[in-house]
């Protein structure tokens, strides 16, 4: 673990934070970082990554929180295809879904077919290659880990707990709001940080169905990285990349180790 | 205090409004979530499905073929570069698989059984893999591995692959080893079984289902990894998903929707064959729930 994860990235702190002089002794410099942030795109594609992650985290919990919902509460025999479905992503390879998103929303793609066939209406644009394409790829990705994890928190909340805040009187907002909401609290926080971390350091979807500029860090990086003699750069950015989540990593661990503490470890 | 009966005029207000609630949440809710979801998530499978069996493009504003056609399934699976693929797709997963498993299951029953220090904050480190943006992970490994020579060859690509497996295979398996009945055990113990006869056929059954849950799931993550395989593989190691990006845009479509069915086709079986896993919130445990 230590070998294949603190290592590595100590490593690289210390690569980036170090330069050799030239009488082979090592010094301290930030010079990496003030060459890096001097590349025209370093800061405009961190700005990008940054936004279509936060977009997308919340589409997603705005998406999953209703199915999550549904799930936890409904008795119905709709619940198992729904169920199906949400979870269905989760064994797919990122490049199949890339594949498929570009047959079914790009051009000529089923998507621009109905719609043309069911309204005539030829105003269809293809978000292949744009930011909205990595957001849809990303939001397919993540449906089933956010609403298991939901899922998971929403089951944590015991009915009789619910039907005694109903049986004295409260409506259906209140019991959401002081009965239901304060136990998932950290359901919420563990799907909103995991998915910023997951969406943050995507690779294989921005890769594919995003455009050549600007590009989101994961792919930014591996071009850095195959790029002669710029894999410093790529360091780079990367640590800049692990100090902007490391707050959000904390509150997942933390929320983590709460959880469990709650349940008795 | 006494509870008291509600009053019948009460019991049938509240009874109107749940039912009327609940049929909110379970017709009108549930069928349009039901067929949202089905557009968006299997919308872009079929689309792939039908352009797998057919023998020419498809001309809009056509949604389906019209003449289907099985041409390319052997045309894909006898391309080189495909076979070869999916060799080394097989090859490597079965490696991580098994590696994952001897370091891993000996770790998590440890987890599960011993009190020792440091035994909290060892077992917490695993989630470092989650905390982290992955792909920033793999660049700063992938740096670690240039120097070592190991970028382009299986064990390079073995490693790095083992990362993404680690927290499923500690998580999932010390969740069940902790959930075993310690009293069936000495039970047994009692009745003058052996320590191994114990483990073998009292305290193995138990946890059965969730250890082949975590070994299938760290065989089929793997086998469908792309981006640590892609960055430490290139360009002499080329598993199949890798094998699949060098088709994405090829002008004969039906190169990479063949591939695409081949893979999403037994993800549909193996999600049919996990649902009483998944549904146990086994899986939830390896994302620290």
């Amino acid at each position: 673990m230590a070998l294949l994860i603190v290592y590595p990235a100590a490593l690289s702190v210390f690569d980036t934070l170090t330069a050799t002089s030239a009488d082979g002794s090592t010094r301290f410099t930030l010079e990496s970082y003030v060459t890096f942030f001097q590349l025209p795109d370093a800061l405009p594609n961190l700005w990008f990554t940054l936004r279509i992650t936060v977009v997308t985290v919340t589409i997603l919990f705005a998406l999953c929180f209703p199915i999550a919902y549904y799930l936890r509460f409904s008795t119905s025999q709709l619940s198992v295809p729904v169920r199906f479905l949400a979870l269905f992503p989760m064994f797919v390879p990122g490049i199949v879904t890339a594949f498929a998103l570009i047959r079914f929303l790009g051009d000529n793609g089923w998507i621009e077919n109905i719609l043309f066939s069911l309204t005539g209406w030829e105003g269809w644009v293809s978000p292949i290659a744009k930011p909205q394409g990595i957001v849809i790829g990303l939001v397919w990705e993540g449906v089933p880990v956010t609403v298991l994890v939901l899922t998971a928190g929403l089951s944590q909340v015991p009915n009789h707990l619910i039907e005694s805040a109903r049986d004295v009187g409260a409506n259906g907002r209140q019991v959401f709001f002081r009965i239901i909401f304060p136990q998932i609290r950290r359901s919420v926080m563990i799907v909103l940080t995991l998915n910023f971390l997951g969406v943050f350091g995507a690779f294989t979807i921005p890769l594919l169905l995003g455009g050549a500029s600007p590009q989101m860090y994961g792919h930014y990086m591996a071009n850095r990285l195959y790029g002669i003699g710029q894999y410093t750069h790529a360091q780079t950015a990367a640590v800049i990349m692990f100090l902007i989540s490391a707050a959000v990593g904390t509150l997942y661990v933390r929320s983590v180790v709460n959880q469990r503490m709650e349940k008795g470890e | 205090m006494a509870a008291q009966a509600p009053s019948l005029w009460t019991t049938f207000r509240r009874n109107t409004i749940r039912s009327f609630a609940a049929m909110l949440r379970q017709r009108w809710f549930g069928i349009s979530m039901l067929l949202l979801l089905a557009a968006f998530i299997l919308g872009p499978m079929l689309n792939v499905l039908v352009w797998a069996f057919t023998d020419a493009r498809i001309q809009p504003p056509r949604l389906v073929p019209e003449q289907w056609s099985l041409k390319w399934w052997g045309e894909t699976f006898t391309r080189l570069d495909v076979a070869g693929g999916f060799m080394t797709s097989v090859g490597i997963s079965l490696t991580v698989t098994l590696v994952a498993a001897l370091i891993c299951l000996p770790a998590s029953y440890a987890f599960a059984r011993m009190k020792f220090r440091g035994r909290t904050p060892f077992l917490l480190s695993f989630l470092m893999v989650n905390a982290f943006p992955r792909f920033g992970i793999y660049i700063t490994i992938a740096v670690v591995f240039f120097r070592l020579g190991l970028v382009g060859t299986v064990p390079g690509v073995v490693l790095i692959q083992l990362v993404n497996t680690l927290l499923f295979m500690i998580w999932i398996p010390t969740a069940a080893f902790q959930g075993v009945d310690r009293s069936l055990e000495e039970a047994a113990l009692d009745a003058g079984a052996s320590p191994l006869r114990v483990f073998v056929q009292i305290t193995l059954p138990m946890v059965l289902p969730a250890l082949s849950a975590s070994l299938l799931l760290t065989f089929v993550g793997t086998f469908y990894e792309t981006q640590g395989a892609l960055l430490i593989g290139i360009p002499n190691v080329k598993t199949l998903p890798v094998v699949i990006i060098t088709l994405i845009n090829h002008h004969i479509r039906q190169l990479g929707a063949v591939l695409s069915v081949a893979l999403w086709v037994p993800s549909l079986v193996l999600l049919i064959f996990a649902q009483r896993v998944l549904r146990g919130g086994t899986l939830a445990a390896g994302f620290g729930l």
